[in-house]
């Protein structure tokens, strides 16, 4: 056999097929060369061959509008000739094109005799995933995620009636070989554990406790079977709790689930670090803690974790370092007349490395700012360079006096975003409402949400402009037909911030400000507006799948410069990743632009100058 | 017109009058491109393994149309040729007389123009056969593809070296490799090679 059908038999769909109809395509293939710029098949003209690509691009367009892009080992046209359709797009070659031509009667016989070749065509990228060898590699990394509570994780229980005295509950509890007591009270169970024995051997002549029910904890933080045991280890981590109660479909106890166990089942830093961000009483014990959720990451993100939950617990322990922060730094009676906020991909819990950092304060009205607010601020800055947070290049930082002000002084800035528009007045704004308190009083930052939803349900037509940012930059597709960026330090790379993140963000974004929809995490703003009916469930499931890809692609490109001790940007390699990732993006990237479109329709940007 | 007397009497030596069409003009719309796989690298005393030939008709390669022909051997393939072309003795079950071998390569060739790499070898090879059968040496226009890509690439490197050799000029022109050393694979290559110089003005 020719040695060039044996690389089309390595690759899917043709690996599906036996030997004999591999004869069939060598009496009747042939290689073509088209040169750039050759126009292959017209929009509604029929098709009479298959395409197999050997070497060059491309490109599928509909009035000039790019669809899809195709490169060696891409198939098109097969959907076309076997529903007997005209071709949907213009083909058009944009660099040299060596391809096979497989005529339209082979390929259909082929189709014909082996269903599962003809199925191939039809196929989403999620099947074709399944049907590639690869398949394990992928599987395999998702076991941690679809890893779900069950019954051999847990301890036993030891129960015992609210009025047991409280020596004879700790006896039954040490015969029983316990670590935790269940409490069964009138309305529901309460927990026992080692610190309500401490609190008791401390306060029990002074309190007078008596019967167990009154050291116990009451109402306990309980699950339900069959929760993933990563929301579990989120669930104990917030509330720093080791001792979990797991409750069957009917919400009878099934039994206890103890940190320690999850801990090992993960095996990752994520408890440890959060215990000593909570218990640093200096920042140097701080900076100790934060500076190792880098190795946390790239631990998680080798074992296969999904980049949304590892997004969610960096920011669940950046939250409680802040916090710290906060706490340590900031004068304690400065503390209930002000509010610390975190804004951008952090306020949307979406930093996974530390690639910048966005914050601001806000003072109450009628506290007098004090005269070292600067020395405050600078500590503040200066901690974070030290945990390893980068400066943020738009200085959005507490040091600038233009993000540490009071609520009028904000709502002046606000008023302005929307009195004179403007492009830095967008960005403002788009940065504001990505926003949440990780320090000192909340209610000044939900004071602030609030005046700007209300600002926008008076003008709405603002949001249209507010919007237009998305169409700064071209067609994400684009990014596949010329793989050179313009910046030669950058040369095979692209943004993928610039090109396929911010469109997805700033457009869900926007669509949240008109439903007034208070989250600032994205896929949480995705699932509400799927609640609210805006999207349907499975342009909603699109859109966050895309958005997970995207993400899982960036924070791959991101750890290996971190190990590699590079500065950390937005840029992939679109050389270096595998055909079947290539797909994968590809196919995101065009849930981007389909949703694009339905922005500019939503918001009628083409009306917008 | 040297060539054309040359031919003339070329002709004249033709001792079997069906293979005449050898002599019609040239082929209009296609091209020959083979390649043979030989005992060694001597014209006078080496054999022909097989060759491998392919036809081209304006930017396609007809690869339906391709032959790979297996030539029966007098006596075993040496060790040290089955190395470079991995064509073992055993894979030449199929194989035919050579004589049977070279008058279906005289009818497929026909008229045409011939391509090759290193083209002038592979004629050489072929004209020590049908010399003595028909009295003729091949008569067909002929292109050879390292000279193509020589003055394409002369322009940009005024008295440098070219390196001719077929992996540079395969990777140069951004062509997929094929497993080499199999007659028919490199002809393909060879094809695709003359269909891109074809489309080259210059080369970087």
């Amino acid at each position: 056999m020719i040695a060039l059908l044996e690389t089309l038999k390595s690759n899917l769909p043709f690996s599906l097929l036996q030997n004999t109809p591999f004869l069939l395509i060598e009496r009747t293939a042939q290689i073509a060369y088209y040169p750039n710029g050759t126009s292959l098949i017209n929009r509604s003209a029929i098709a009479n061959k298959l395409f197999v690509i050997i070497k060059g691009i491309v490109e599928a367009r509909e009035d000039e509008e790019l669809i899809d892009i195709y490169h060696s080992n891409d198939i098109f046209l097969g959907i076309e000739l076997i529903k007997n359709e005209p071709s949907k797009y213009d083909y058009i070659v944009t660099e040299e094109l060596i391809c096979y031509e497989i005529p339209m009667d082979t390929f259909l016989k082929l189709c014909n005799d082996n269903q599962e070749f003809k199925s191939y065509f039809f196929s989403t990228i999620v099947e074709r995933m399944e049907m590639l060898k690869e398949k394990n590699d992928y599987s395999s990394m998702s076991d941690l995620l679809i890893a779900r509570v069950d019954e051999t994780l847990l301890h036993k229980i030891c129960e015992v009636e609210a009025e047991m005295p409280i020596i004879e509950a700790l006896q039954f509890m040490e015969n029983s070989n316990s670590t935790s007591l269940l409490i069964k009270n009138e309305n529901g169970y309460g927990i026992v554990t080692d610190a309500d024995f401490r609190h008791y051997i401390l306060y029990k002549e002074e309190k007078n406790l008596k019967t167990i029910s009154q050291i116990q904890t009451y109402p306990m933080i309980s699950i339900n079977k069959g929760e993933l045991l990563f929301n579990i280890l989120l669930l104990m981590t917030e509330n720093s709790i080791k001792y979990l109660p797991v409750l069957d479909e009917n919400n009878q106890l099934l039994g206890v689930l103890e940190l320690i166990d999850l801990l090992s089942f993960f095996s990752n830093q994520s408890h440890l670090i959060t215990v000593q961000i909570a218990k640093a009483q200096s920042l140097d014990t701080l900076i100790l803690a934060s500076s190792r959720v880098e190795v946390m990451v790239d631990a998680l993100y080798s074992k296969g974790v999904k980049s949304r939950y590892i997004a969610k617990l960096v920011s669940e322990i950046n939250r409680k370092m802040y916090l710290k922060l906060f706490e340590l730094i900031i004068p304690t009676s400065w503390h209930n007349h002000c509010g610390f906020i975190v804004l951008g991909s952090e306020g949307r819990s979406e930093q996974i490395l530390r690639t910048d950092q966005d914050n601001a304060l806000i003072f109450e009205d009628n506290f007098i700012i004090p005269d070292d607010i600067k020395e405050v601020t600078n500590k503040f800055i200066e901690t974070l360079d030290k945990i390893g947070f980068p400066r943020c290049e738009g200085n959005i930082m507490i040091i600038n006096p233009q993000w540490c002000k009071s609520v009028s002084a904000y709502k002046k800035d606000i008023d302005n975003w929307f009195d004179k528009p403007s492009m830095e007045g967008f960005m403002d704004m788009a940065i504001f409402v990505d926003s949440i308190t990780a320090g000192g009083n909340n209610y000044l930052h939900t004071q602030l949400l609030t005046y700007i939803m209300d600002k926008i349900k008076e003008h709405k037509e603002i949001l249209r402009h507010f919007v237009k940012a998305i169409d700064n930059f071209d067609s994400p597709l684009g990014i596949f037909s010329q793989f050179v960026s313009h910046d030669k330090a950058h040369k095979n790379e692209i943004d993928i911030k610039k090109s396929a993140l911010f469109p997805l963000v700033h457009g869900v974004r926007s669509l949240s400000l008109e439903y007034g929809i208070r989250e600032s995490n994205t896929t949480l703003r995705i699932k509400e507006l799927n609640n609210r009916g805006f999207m349907n469930k499975k342009d909603a499931t699109n859109l966050m799948e895309a958005l997970e890809v995207i993400n899982t692609l960036r924070v791959q490109s991101q750890l290996k410069q971190w190990r590699r001790g590079d500065k950390i940007d937005n840029y992939i390699s679109v050389v270096n990743i595998g055909n079947l990732e290539k797909d994968i993006l590809k196919e995101a990237l065009k849930t981007i632009n389909k949703f694009k479109k339905l922005l500019s329709y939503h918001f009628h940007l083409n009306t917008v100058s | 017109m040297l060539d054309k007397i040359k031919q003339h009497f070329n002709r004249k030596n033709l001792k079997d009058k069906e293979f005449a069409f050898l002599f019609d003009g040239v082929h209009k719309d296609e091209i020959v491109v083979y390649d043979c796989e030989t005992t060694g690298l001597n014209t006078k005393t080496d054999n022909i393994i097989s060759i491998g030939a392919v036809k081209i008709k304006g930017d396609k390669i007809l690869i339906n149309e391709a032959i790979h022909i297996f030539i029966k051997q007098e006596e075993e393939i040496s060790h040290k040729s089955i190395t470079i072309h991995q064509i073992r003795n055993c894979d030449l079950k199929g194989a035919i007389p050579v004589n049977e071998a070279i008058e279906r390569f005289l009818y497929y060739i026909g008229n045409r123009k011939l391509v090759g790499y290193y083209l002038e070898f592979d004629i050489a090879m072929i004209n020590r056969y049908i010399k003595p059968m028909f009295g003729i040496t091949l008569p067909n226009k002929r292109e050879e593809v390292s000279a193509i890509y020589f003055d394409k690439k002369i322009a940009r490197i005024p008295q440098g070296n070219i390196d001719l050799r077929f992996d540079t000029i395969l990777e140069d022109l951004n062509l997929p490799r094929l497993q080499a050393h199999d007659a028919l694979n490199d002809a393909i290559m060879t094809a695709m090679m003359y269909l891109k110089l074809q489309h080259t003005r210059k080369l970087n």
